[in-house]
């Protein structure tokens, strides 16, 4: 760790700001309990932020949550959209995070292959 | 196992999160010319009693349901890490009073984890929650930086 590579937090956290505004059209949710952070939901994490970034998707929000009691599978996320229908996916690592970035959150189609479990609504 | 300091703090962080805090305070003070590095997170949060206190630091504590569990478990990994390196592990809390948790370990250490990617840690606290503010204090014997989330504004949007 030197004081240079912390410089450039400062820039990157202003840059995830400017995308903090717009309507949503994707919510993210990552699992970030202790098991998920053992199993590599952090680099998933910053993996999902930096492609997010550098393709300037404004319309899609990241938040982390605490277990989920998914422990065998993480890391873990959630990609809520709009209409409220849920995609989980699992067992991640940097690579599948960025798929998920260009595939679903982009060009709009989920990655079936990386998706658990059936689709849900919420209500 | 968490590999890296960096990602123990992330997870104490988290816990501060649970815990309703809107302002994590992180500190990381590193002196090669006294040979150690300290960790702190400090939080607002809604903090513990005693009991509580004692419970999250035991070790093993498997009651399934229980996210508490997996908040001790973090914890007591931290602390066999200082305690292994010839530091010290310090917490302090109260109800209503926040959380505080302090890591020492000697920095030359054989057996200290590496720091890690302090400023992934960090970065996955801000974007996920901007409503709290996300404080960094790193300090060497030769410098320092400091950080805070809230200071940020939107106003970098042009560049987007």
């Amino acid at each position: 760790m030197n004081l240079e590579q912390l410089k450039q937090l400062k820039a990157k956290a202003q840059q995830q700001v400017a995308l903090r505004e717009g309507n949503k059209k994707y919510r993210v949710v990552v699992s970030m309990g202790t098991s998920g952070i053992a199993a590599g939901a952090r680099d998933v994490m910053k993996t999902m932020l930096d492609e997010i970034e550098k393709r300037g998707l404004d319309d899609v929000e990241v938040r982390v949550t605490g277990e989920h009691g998914l422990e065998s599978i993480e890391p873990v996320m959630t990609v809520e959209e709009a209409s409220g229908e849920k995609t989980t996916y699992a067992q991640l690592d940097a690579e599948k995070a960025k798929q998920i970035v260009t595939e679903h959150l982009q060009k709009g189609k989920k990655v079936d292959k990386l998706a658990v479990g059936k689709q849900k609504k919420t209500e | 196992m968490l590999e890296e300091l960096s990602l123990h703090i992330l997870d104490i962080a988290m816990n501060s999160l649970a815990a309703g805090a809107n302002r994590v305070a992180i500190a990381v003070v590193e002196s090669q010319r006294h040979d150690f590095l300290i960790l702190r997170v400090r939080d607002n949060g809604r903090g513990m009693d005693a009991g509580t206190l004692d419970r999250v630091l035991s070790r093993g504590i498997t009651t399934k349901k229980s996210r508490r569990k997996n908040i001790g478990l973090g914890l007591a990994l931290l602390r066999q890490s200082s305690e292994m390196c010839a530091g010290h592990f310090h917490m302090k809390s109260a109800p209503g009073q926040g959380t505080s948790v302090t890591a020492s370990l000697r920095l030359s250490h054989v057996d200290r984890p590496p720091l890690g990617d302090l400023p992934a840690t960090l970065l996955t606290l801000c974007a996920a929650n901007p409503e709290v503010d996300i404080r960094l204090n790193y300090r060497t014997d030769t410098g320092r930086f400091d950080f805070s989330s809230q200071e940020l504004t939107p106003k970098g949007k042009t560049n987007t």
